[in-house]
């Protein structure tokens, strides 16, 4: 177990900054996803880490030693590569022993502690085998066992299972979970895959063009949003333009109380918190398309001004395309510049 | 009944495509079998037949003769010695050159691989009068270490280093692009998961990159060794006289002794032996394929 600290981590490439100034501090045993589109710096900053990237500024340091200037051999971090890296070369046991005989470990030890980590992972009496004999979840379960077996204070998991197809990463990502639970090791995992980060993290970082935009646990990342990006991309949110005067927002269909200043804002609210019911009279929405996921039913509605938004629907209703219906937002919140208005709407409902 | 008439168009549709393709190959595998096969079968009928007046009978004689002879021996030995030290030397120069090219990030490579890659555009002979003018007697070498007041140093010019240092340059290319494609085929990612394992640069080249090149070394070895032991021009132009390497005594036997039978046989020896290496070769890349 470790305690990992970032402070103002930048990273230039050819005088573009891809990670700036990131500050960062992932307490023992945390499990911490760094989450964000491509080219948002996240795997960037998981090199820096792993002693792959050399930053053009900043520090890292774990357990309050400084490790930015070691080089990756003698980190304690140990990485996983989305590719799995396995080498072809040699058989699961000599990949997993690799960095146990460099330590000159005995060759008893390393068979105990290998066949362990292989039992860990779910692949016990897989060592004799070829890499390229297995599929690409156990490849990718031996990568991780290549890293569990040196005990390093960090793992860092960069896109481990994008390779993966979805039932394989549902339960890989649970594996993970659960293993990094019982050895609680200090871990940060680079993903773009927000269920991933939302089923697995204790914290989600989000980053936006090399910057932290928002630090928190699931939960609060989800249900408060601090910027207009996070909302988009945690989930789907809708958002409605709007104005504001005398506290009142000036859009017929969401009549919100709000003490905020006179301006625009827009109006955010998540397709599951939305109500929709046919309209008994004209209504302000129109059905578009409606799908239907198995679990869920999901309308797409176009608002008068043709802002379309999305709502789960009641599945005992029979919704067509043309239809006309009403909205009821609920928990609501509402953006200004792109960020935040700590101000509560006090009320969020449908206009009549 | 159904199956019948159903499967019986498609039957004849993939006989009509397998006939396309062997049309296809006729004319390429034609050629090789006139170019190349029948050389060899002719060469191999004519060194192991003599005509008597009984007629043709089988003979080993020419076989016989040039093993029995120290003079064809030294000759042999020579070009297996040449042909040794060259592969070692290229294995000593390119490697490194191969994995700077590969490895590094600085604009400086691409310098690098052109500086490299350069002898590929200098005819033989060129290269050969190059070297006269620069390491024989005489030449650039003699002329900067009189003019620093040193001795002169023994010219490597008609003695076994000549040649060496010339097929040397002369495979510095095709060498160091086929190491630079193998290395291809080793990922970053799998460098760095070894490093993150704790490799070193040393552990790094030995367990990681090596084992995973051992096919693209074997290939690049086989053709630069290929080229050597048949070379000509450097080891005529270059070469010592007595003994000299397979290359020249073919073409000496042949138009200075007028002994074509006996050349054929130095070429034939000479064959069966980059046979030898090309089976290297040829298992190398069905080895390759199989652990693809």
């Amino acid at each position: 177990m470790a305690r990992l600290t970032l402070s103002g981590l930048t990273k230039s490439f050819g005088g573009l900054d891809v990670v700036k100034a990131v500050d960062l501090e992932v307490t023992d045993g945390e499990l911490v996803c760094l989450l964000g589109p491509s080219g948002s710096g996240k795997s960037t900053i998981l090199r820096m880490i792993g002693g792959f990237e050399v930053p053009s500024g900043g520090a890292i340091r774990i357990d309050g030693e400084d490790v930015t200037a070691v080089p990756p051999e003698r980190r304690p971090t140990g990485m996983v590569f989305q590719s799995h890296a396995l080498w072809s070369h040699m058989d699961v046991f000599a990949n997993i022993a690799f960095g146990l005989k460099l330590r000159h470990l005995s060759r008893a030890e390393i068979r105990s502690k290998v066949e362990a980590v292989l039992e860990l992972v779910g692949l016990a009496g897989y060592g004799s085998r070829r890499v390229w004999q297995l599929s690409g979840g156990q490849q990718q379960r031996v990568a991780i066992a290549r890293s569990l077996v040196l005990e390093p204070k960090i793992l860092l998991l960069d896109e481990p299972f994008a390779s993966l197809d979805q039932h394989l990463r549902e339960r890989l990502r649970e594996e993970v979970r659960d293993i990094q639970q019982r050895l609680g090791i200090t871990t940060l995992f680079v993903t773009h895959g927000q269920d991933e980060a939302l089923a697995l993290a204790d914290r989600i970082v989000v980053l936006k063009d090399g910057a932290i935009e928002q630090t928190d646990r699931p939960s609060a990342l989800y249900r408060r949003p601090a910027t207009r990006f996070v909302a988009g991309f945690i989930g789907h949110m809708n958002l409605v333009p709007t104005a504001f005067q005398a506290g009142r927002s000036t859009r017929p269909e969401f009549a919100l109380a709000v003490e905020v200043s006179d301006g625009p804002a827009e109006i955010a609210f998540r397709p599951e918190a939305t109500g929709v019911r046919p309209a008994q009279g004209a209504g302000h929405a129109l059905v578009y398309r409606v799908t239907d996921f198995g679990t869920h039913l999901t309308l797409d509605l176009d608002l008068e001004d043709g802002t379309r938004i999305k709502a789960h629907g009641a599945g005992s209703i029979a919704w067509a395309p043309g239809q006309r219906v009403e909205v009821t937002p609920a928990e609501v919140l509402l953006y200004r510049d792109g960020v935040l208005l700590s101000t509560e709407p006090r009320t969020a409902a449908a206009a009549a | 009944m159904t199956d019948a008439v159903t499967t019986a168009p498609v039957r004849m549709s993939i006989q009509r495509r397998g006939l396309t393709g062997l049309l296809l190959v006729l004319f390429p595998v034609g050629l090789l079998g006139w170019l190349i096969l029948y050389p060899i079968l002719n060469a191999l009928v004519t060194t192991l037949t003599l005509r008597t007046d009984q007629g043709l009978v089988l003979s080993l004689d020419s076989y016989a003769s040039f093993f029995s002879d120290p003079y064809s021996l030294n000759n042999l030995a020579l070009t297996f010695w040449t042909t040794a030290v060259c592969a070692v030397l290229l294995l000593v120069i390119c490697l490194p050159i191969a994995l700077y090219l590969r490895f590094s990030r600085g604009p400086l490579s691409a310098y690098v691989q052109a500086l490299a890659i350069f002898p590929l555009f200098v005819p033989s002979v060129i290269l050969a009068y190059a070297l006269i003018r620069t390491l024989g007697p005489n030449g650039l070498v003699d002329i900067l270490l009189n003019a620093a007041g040193l001795p002169k140093l023994p010219s490597p010019y008609l003695t076994p280093w000549g040649p060496v240092i010339g097929l040397v340059w002369d495979n510095i290319p095709l060498t160091v692009l086929m190491l630079t494609a193998g290395l291809g085929q080793v990922s970053d990612n799998a460098v760095e998961a070894a490093r993150d394992a704790g490799a070193r640069p040393r552990h790094l080249l030995l367990h990681i990159i090596l084992p995973q090149i051992i096919n693209a070394l074997l290939v690049a070895l086989a053709f630069a060794v290929l080229g050597i032991f048949s070379s000509f021009t450097l080891p005529y132009v270059l070469g010592p006289a007595s003994p000299e390497m397979m290359g020249p005594y073919m073409q000496r036997t042949f138009a200075d002794l007028m002994q074509p039978r006996m050349a054929i046989t130095q070429a034939v020896i000479t064959f069966a032996i980059c046979a030898v290496f090309g089976a290297f070769y040829v298992r190398s890349v069905i080895r390759s394929r199989e652990v693809r």
